[in-house]
């Protein structure tokens, strides 16, 4: 029981990375269920299928997924704001209808027999995830990225190709929903594509939404919380569902900017400040 | 004879059009080595759309800029600026959640074209004292660690000149770096682009300020509904009566 906490909390937690990394670039990508369902048929059907071993197929998995970010980014990229939002939805509900309708796979029906991955995989993936955002939080790079953010005209006018690094943050970003959806699908042994539908990516945006999108800790704390009120919330039977979804409404009426707004400066002296919208 | 040093910047026949409106109509002019060029004309007369065109911003509609004679008319801005053309915005567009230090910082131009070798590179740091000294000359020093969102009007202005000169430029395009700005932060802003000027190549100014701008430019270019009405020294601009009619009258227009 703990260990399916666990494994839920930490595959959780990489998927609120893979949106956070979209977005240190601009860009809020609901698509990234879709690139979990990538990696999570593509590792199957290499250790089912074909034997390979499944950290192997896990990274394999990430590779394609990351190609896959790239190739659709790179024609969604022309549009901006609302647009692109909708374009990643569209990404999502591709892929599910996709997977729905190759037979190899299972179709509609899902796919099984995949097994071996454990708990610890996912914590191990979660510290290395986890420490490489906070060495590129300290980083340049990171404060490159915020430029990009902040204002992607001024940032392509100092010189900075904006393109390359959207583009560089939605493979990395696929990249990680493709490898925790690997690890998801040998821990939990049978997909379906409706797992992964566009609902999965809100869930994931909403982990970022919640707790704070300007550094990398809000990810990880929004996830945590999100996925595991609900299981402290089983005293309330039927009542569970509507508790949880006020209590969605009520956390971003009280915290707009999440539970933890605040973006570290990239000089290091600095001290933390809150970020106002 | 000796032939005549190549321009910096060569603009011909650039025209843009933005739907029917012609906010380009065949601009043709030099910016030189080392001169400071002001580029005035009323509202509206097409100085922020030329700015835009020449920084890679807004395409041409037709036309070309040759920098130092290669024609760079449909690079993408950021490879302009790699060139060396930098340009800071008539309405303050700063990373306004950024410290006032990293908006300098990020400019750095070592970093910012291969940003992700800025994370493995042996020995890459950040050039605190050059920054720390452009923040000096600007007179920002104070709110190094202040957000740029945070900043007063006239600090504001200042720091978009600081963070356009951090990447080190050849071409600077100063759009209205003085509007708003009461008499004393005017001739404060003359003495900051009097004293980095040196550095330059050459610096493109607009401003509206007759008196500001016949004291910092070596040379006037007039525009007026898209066009180049008028170009040369300071004094003989202003005697021009095309000049007087087009620019001079709506003076009062100014903000
Ligand atoms: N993005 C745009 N789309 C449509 N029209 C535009 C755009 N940008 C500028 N224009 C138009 O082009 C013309 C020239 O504008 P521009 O901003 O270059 O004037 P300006 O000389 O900089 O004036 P000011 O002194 O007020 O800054 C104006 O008529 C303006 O409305
Ligand atoms: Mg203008």
């Amino acid at each position: 029981m703990i260990q399916d906490y666990v494994m839920q909390t930490g595959v959780n937690i990489l998927l609120a990375w893979s949106v956070y990394i979209i977005l240190l670039s601009g860009s809020l990508s609901f698509a990234n269920g879709g690139f979990m369902a990538i990696g999570a048929y593509v590792s199957a059907v290499l250790t089912v299928k074909f034997g390979v071993p499944l950290i192997l197929a896990a990274v394999l998995a990430g590779g394609v997924a990351f190609l896959f970010g790239i190739g659709v980014a790179f024609p969604a990229l022309r549009t901006r704001g609302l647009y692109l939002i909708l374009v990643t939805v569209g990404i999502a509900a591709s892929v599910r209808a996709m997977l729905e309708s190759i037979d190899y796979v299972g179709g509609i029906q899902g796919f099984s027999g995949m097994s071996g991955a454990s708990p610890w995989h996912v914590v191990a993936l979660v510290v290395i995830v986890g420490a490489a955002l906070w060495l590129l939080s300290r980083s340049r790079l990171q404060r490159i990225l915020d430029a990009v953010r902040e204002d992607e005209l001024v940032a392509a006018s100092m010189g900075i190709n904006v393109l390359y690094l959207k583009l560089a943050c939605f493979g990395a970003g696929a990249f990680i929903a493709a490898v925790a959806g690997s690890f998801y699908a040998h821990y939990i042994l049978f997909v379906r594509p409706d797992e992964f539908g566009i609902l999965a990516s809100v869930y994931i945006v909403l982990y970022v939404v919640l707790g704070g999108m300007n550094n990398l800790w809000g990810a990880l704390v929004g996830a945590t919380i999100m996925t595991l009120a609900p299981e402290l919330m089983r005293g309330l039977a039927q009542w569970r569902p509507t508790v949880f979804g006020l209590l969605i409404v009520v956390l971003l009426l009280v915290r707009p900017n999440g539970l933890l707004p605040f973006r570290i400066p990239t000089t290091g002296r600095a001290k933390r400040r809150a970020v106002k919208p | 004879m000796i032939a005549k040093s190549e321009p910096l910047l060569a603009i011909r026949d650039l025209n843009k059009q933005f739907r029917g409106l012609t906010a380009l109509d065949g601009v043709s002019f030099d910016i030189a080595q080392g001169e400071l060029l002001g580029l005035i004309g009323p509202n509206g007369a097409g100085k922020s759309v030329l700015v835009n065109v020449v920084s890679g911003i807004y395409g041409a509609t037709a036309g070309t800029v040759s920098f130092l004679g290669s024609d760079i008319t449909r690079l993408p801005s950021y490879q302009l600026a790699r060139l060396g053309i930098a340009r800071t915005f008539q309405n303050i567009r700063l990373f306004g959640r950024m410290t006032v230090l990293e908006n300098v910082l990020v400019a750095d131009k070592r970093y910012l074209t291969r940003p992700f070798r800025s994370l493995f590179a042996k020995g890459a740091h950040d050039d605190l004292a050059a920054a720390e000294d452009l923040l000096e000359r600007v007179d920002l020093i104070e709110k190094r660690d202040a957000l740029a969102g945070t900043l007063a009007y006239g600090e504001a202005r200042r720091l978009e000149i600081a963070r356009a000169l951090a990447g080190g430029p050849r071409l600077l395009f100063l759009d209205e770096p003085a509007a708003g700005m009461n008499e004393r932060e005017m001739q404060e802003l003359a003495a900051v682009i009097r004293s980095f000027r040196p550095a330059l190549d050459a610096i493109v100014l607009i401003e509206h300020d007759v008196a500001l701008i016949s004291e910092l430019s070596d040379r006037l270019v007039v525009m007026d509904s898209g066009k180049v009405i008028a170009t040369g020294k300071p004094v003989d601009v202003f005697a021009d009566p095309r000049v007087v009619e087009a620019y001079l009258g709506v003076e009062e227009c100014d903000d």
